[in-house]
């Protein structure tokens, strides 16, 4: 593992986004750059790893080993990754569909597992890259094409689910708060453990008004200014049940305490199994017995 | 301005750390404005992504006379001051573009962050005590009041129907 002194610019690959002008991922790539530059890994020790929808197409945009996978199969792929090789940094980013819809019956799995890696949902409520269908996180009563006349199901709480599960490291950020999200990037990556952000990215061609970064900039509330202690896990499900009321940034949880992550379980029963053999000759030594 | 900078304390900011910290706020404006010129081309909004590119041209010229400043002043001396540690001062927003656009709405994005970089050293020099810090930062805060009554003309001249050309308010280099 190499620590660098690196800037933005270094994780800022040539492809030019082709978002929608005004996209909130265009603020959400910039933070996801700071916080690495502020991590200090150089590329070639991180993999970025997505699903399908406009978001997953971060990866892209940086100089990470980047891999756009199947929709809804990025945290799979990106457990893989990390299996395979540990000492990469990886993180994985997609939407709200992405994340729990299609792909929402692999979130409970890669928590309860712990991998050490960064999930960041661009949570816009909306399959934007479709032209707009009703997702899992759209309000009730939303009308879109699929919903003319108003959703009638509740939306999925992201947060709740996560912490729900056991998520160790649970956040909220918007845009719209360029410093507070680049510092909840970064404190995810700094996490020992499964990490999640939901950022709040609002979709400039099929949201609402009420959605967008402007509109953020007077609805947000930050969590440190209510004096919220990240490791109450209560307080943050109670904080955490008003999605879609309130816009809360900042940590919700935090374990005080992160239980070994997966990689390290592994690598224990690995060397339970093999007597101390080498990765390599592991294999080896389950033909011999 | 605590959202906008983290890691400086303005009451004991340097000329070297001032004339830093000016370069990468112009920097900064460079950079979105690209990209804020590259998101509109992408989406043939075409005017309003010619100003973006004059006023990115613009936030170069800026920052090279700075540089210029800068090395005259304190030549290779190391930098302590880093783009990681300022936000969006000068800077439009990232969410200040949309598709077709007019060259009016541009003109307006320009207006907002002019007026939020005087404002800026406007609350920065409440806390300076360094003269010659104080005299950078009143120079610059007064560049951006000359740059918004430039675009002030300009959007007068679109509200009267006359077609706007971005290099008729060409300026001067921020310093001297």
């Amino acid at each position: 593992m190499t620590t660098v002194q690196l800037t933005s610019k270094d994780f800022k690959s040539n492809l030019k986004p082709i978002w929608c002008p005004g996209c909130g991922d265009f603020g959400v790539v910039q933070g996801i750059y700071r916080a690495l530059a502020s991590i200090g890994r150089p590329p070639h020790e991180i993999a970025f790893v997505s699903g399908i929808g406009c978001s997953s197409r971060i990866p892209g945009y940086t100089t990470a080993y980047g891999f756009n996978t199947v929709h809804g199969r990025a945290l799979p792929i990106a457990q893989g990754i990390k299996l395979a090789n540990p000492e990469l940094l990886v993180l994985v980013a997609g939407g709200d569909g992405d994340g729990f819809s299609i792909g929402g019956g692999h979130v409970p799995h890669a928590i309860r597992r712990n991998p050490d890696l960064t999930y960041l949902v661009m949570d816009n409520q909306i399959y934007g890259l479709t032209k707009g269908q009703l997702s899992p996180t759209s309000a009730c009563g939303l009308k879109t094409v699929t919903s003319p006349h108003g959703a009638i199901e509740h939306p999925v709480n992201p947060l709740l689910y996560v912490l729900s599960y056991g998520a160790g490291f649970v956040a909220q950020a918007t845009p719209a708060d360029m410093a507070g999200m680049t510092a909840i990037i970064e404190e995810a990556i700094r996490y020992p453990g499964f990490s999640f952000v939901n950022v709040q990215s609002p979709c400039v061609t099929y949201g609402e008004d009420h959605q967008q970064v402007k509109a953020h900039r007077t609805a947000m509330k930050t969590l440190a200014s209510m004096g919220h202690d990240p490791s109450d896990r209560m307080r943050a499900f109670e904080l955490a049940s008003h999605y879609g009321e309130q816009l809360y940034t900042g940590v919700f949880y935090r374990n005080p305490n992160p239980p070994p992550t997966y990689g390290a379980l592994v690598k224990e029963r690995q060397a339970a199994l093999a007597g101390g053999l080498p990765r390599e000759r592991i294999l080896e030594s389950f033909i011999q017995r | 301005m605590t959202t906008k900078v983290s890691g400086l304390d303005f009451s004991k900011l340097t000329l070297l750390d001032a004339l830093d910290l000016a370069v990468l706020i112009e920097e900064e404006a460079m950079d979105r404005y690209r990209e804020l010129a590259e998101q509109l081309e992408v989406h043939n909004t075409h005017a309003a992504a010619k100003f973006f590119r004059f006023m990115e041209r613009n936030e170069a010229k800026h920052r090279e006379a700075l540089l210029t400043q800068r090395t005259a002043r304190f030549a290779d001396a190391p930098r302590h001051v880093r783009r990681e540690m300022i936000f969006d001062i000068e800077a439009p927003e990232y969410d200040e573009a949309r598709t077709f656009m007019s060259l009016r709405a541009a003109l307006e994005v320009s207006m907002r962050s002019e007026t939020k970089a005087r404002e800026f050293f406007e609350s920065a020099l409440a806390q300076i005590s360094d003269s010659e810090v104080r005299t950078l930062f009143a120079e610059l805060r007064d560049e951006e009041i000359e740059h918004q009554g430039l675009v002030q003309k300009e959007l007068d001249k679109v509200g009267s129907g006359a077609p706007g050309d971005p290099e008729d308010y060409a300026d001067e280099p921020v310093s001297h």
